[in-house]
């Protein structure tokens, strides 16, 4: 039998208003998500990229029911977001991050002691449960000690114990790694896709794509409050035109040149970036197709340009996606 | 599930408590003020009071005992949740299964009992400075209402904790009005003595009702709210109970009212 979604959203919609002015105040209305549908499946860590002020911070907000949605219907695990929120909770953790939403005076130990109460780890095995998660997130020898003596990474951390003390089924990430070292960065993503070994489906927001291409098995890219394209790596790769990125540089380029460009074969999409006095065309091309030399042959007048392939990135796809759907 | 929730709840509340206490225990900022501001009230409430009347010793000690219960209980149970705002643990606080009420509730039980020490510092310092023992014609009844008025003061820390999460902006509201509750609620001294248009205001919080009552106990010959002790009594606690009562409901709809507008984060 077909498990169900362990997200399923449907025209999901949010506007935030604020004033602005004392006496002659202004309203503004901000659109933050503008009709998001979204399925996620059960044990998959699905990744949502976008850029600042997309709505992940939002939509991940919603379906951890801290938000409610202006318009739209949204079910986690089974569970309307809205009208079962309290059931929901349990089931579901949250781990927003950063250097705040801890009691800085306490120890790791009592912060995680009064959260396992809040979720209503039983008793018997909550002392238990602390020490595996201080454990599991590498914190065992820090966690009698205050939190304000925790550097950035160490919170960060705590942040995840703590989402995960009463072993939620399913756990929303909101960029975990900001602003981590590179080693705890890599520690994180280590502990998520442990999680996910475990049963636990995830929801990653993040800004960082091979964070993303690492760890997610689907991405959907939400840019100014509506999801432009949902897909594995693979599939988002097609959608922009192929898996090669070629990078054709020189001291400028004619309009006729370029054109000529960009009707290579295999090419789908071609960008032009100025640096200086250098000009790149980056040519989006599917596997199999045009070689080096169609491209020197194409522009005889351009003896000392440089052509690099690469693989096509995440970053790329995601540049992509969130440049067209801003014309 | 409803068993699991009403579970959750009280080892919420209890939770709320010890971690109230811990975080106190912790943090200078209260330990100095709830253990030295008393002092300091006491002995300048004792100097004020000083020869006033025969029981200028009681009003010393009610004086400076509320004006520390009140701080410790009532702004106290309000700052509390402001903290969580600075703090950003609102957030995660609300995404736990259990209504933040019993959060709150935890934190004024807390409150409420550091309240009491605080009036038992001034009552020592003032009982000290007055060299002699302190006259109550009825002790007992002087201990009960004690108790009662830091429990109305709790009542309306409540609601003061549900504009914290209502809004950011809760504390200006609270600094504003801090002197003039201190005042109208007779911290400091009888509201019969104040001018008769704020009356209808001070009668809106069950601490004016209570203090009243209390000095009706503890002084022989006060002459206060014109319904005497049993009005001052009844008043106290139906206005708690209503308190009290409307706490809930007041939780529940600042609670969702802020899900509505999305601003648990600000701070």
């Amino acid at each position: 039998m077909l498990r169900p979604p362990a997200v399923k959203a449907k025209g999901l919609t949010r506007h935030f208003e604020s004033r602005k002015g004392f006496f002659f105040s202004e309203l503004t209305r901000t659109e933050a998500l503008r009709g998001v549908d979204l399925e996620v499946a059960p044990g998959e860590i699905f990744g949502l990229l976008g850029p600042n002020g997309a709505g992940k911070t939002t939509l991940t907000k919603i379906l951890s029911t801290l938000l409610l949605p202006s318009g739209g219907r949204a079910e986690v695990l089974g569970l309307d977001v809205t009208r079962e929120a309290l059931r929901l909770r349990p089931r579901i953790g949250l781990v927003l991050g950063g250097e705040r939403g801890l009691y800085n005076r306490v120890s790791a130990r009592e912060n995680l002691r009064y959260f396992a109460d809040l979720y209503g780890v039983p008793p018997e095995k909550r002392a238990a449960r602390i020490d595996e998660v201080l454990t599991w997130v590498g914190l065992a020898d820090a966690g009698d000690r205050r939190v304000e003596e925790f550097s950035r990474g160490m919170k960060q951390k705590l942040h995840l114990a703590r989402g995960i003390l009463h072993e939620p089924e399913m756990l929303f990430l909101d960029e975990p790694t900001i602003g981590l070292d590179p080693k705890s960065a890599r520690e994180t993503r280590k502990l998520v896709r442990s999680l996910v070994a475990n049963g636990v489906t995830i929801l990653l927001t993040t800004h960082y794509m091979f964070e993303a291409e690492e760890l997610c098995q689907r991405i959907a890219v939400l840019s100014r409050g509506k999801i432009v394209a949902r897909d594995t790596i693979a599939g988002l790769r097609r959608l922009v035109g192929g898996d090669r990125t070629i990078e054709v540089e020189d001291y400028g380029f004619e309009d006729l040149e370029v054109a000529r460009l960009r009707r290579l074969p295999g090419v789908s999409r071609l960008f032009t970036e100025e640096f200086g006095p250098r000009l790149r065309c980056t040519l989006r091309v599917g596997t199999g197709e045009l070689t080096e030399a169609q491209i020197r042959a194409a522009l005889p007048g351009h003896a000392e340009m440089t052509v690099r392939e690469r693989r096509t990135a995440l970053e790329d796809i995601y540049l992509d996606l969130v440049e067209e759907e801003a014309k | 599930m409803a068993a699991v929730r009403s579970f959750s709840r009280r080892r919420s509340l209890l939770a709320s408590l010890r971690l109230a206490v811990l975080t106190f225990l912790a943090d200078p900022q209260w330990l100095v003020p709830s253990l030295i501001a008393p002092v300091i009230f006491g002995l300048v409430s004792y100097e004020l009071f000083l020869g006033s009347s025969p029981w200028f010793v009681l009003y010393a000690i009610l004086g400076a005992g509320m004006m520390s219960m009140w701080g410790q209980t009532l702004y106290g149970s309000g700052w509390a949740t402001g903290q969580d705002r600075n703090l950003g643990t609102l957030e995660p606080t609300l995404s736990a299964p259990t209504p933040y009420l019993y959060v709150v509730l935890g934190r004024i039980i807390w409150n409420t009992v550091s309240g009491l020490l605080g009036g038992a510092i001034v009552f020592v310092v003032v009982a000290l400075s007055y060299g002699k023992p302190v006259p109550l014609s009825n002790p007992l009844g002087f201990a009960l209402l004690f108790v009662f008025v830091i429990v109305s003061l709790a009542a309306v820390g409540i609601v003061f904790s549900a504009a914290y999460v209502y809004t950011r902006y809760a504390g200006f509201i609270q600094n504003v009005g801090e002197f003039a509750f201190y005042v109208g609620t007779g911290c400091m001294f009888p509201v019969a003595l104040l001018p008769f248009w704020s009356n209808p205001i001070s009668l809106l919080f069950p601490p004016t009702w209570a203090l009243d009552a209390l000095r009706y106990v503890a002084i022989p010959g006060y002459h206060g709210l014109s319904w005497g002790l049993w009005g001052d009594l009844v008043g106290a606690v139906a206005l708690t109970a209503v308190y009290l009562a409307i706490a809930g409901t007041v939780f529940s709809r600042v609670e969702r009212h802020v899900l509505e507008v999305g601003n648990l984060g600000d701070y």
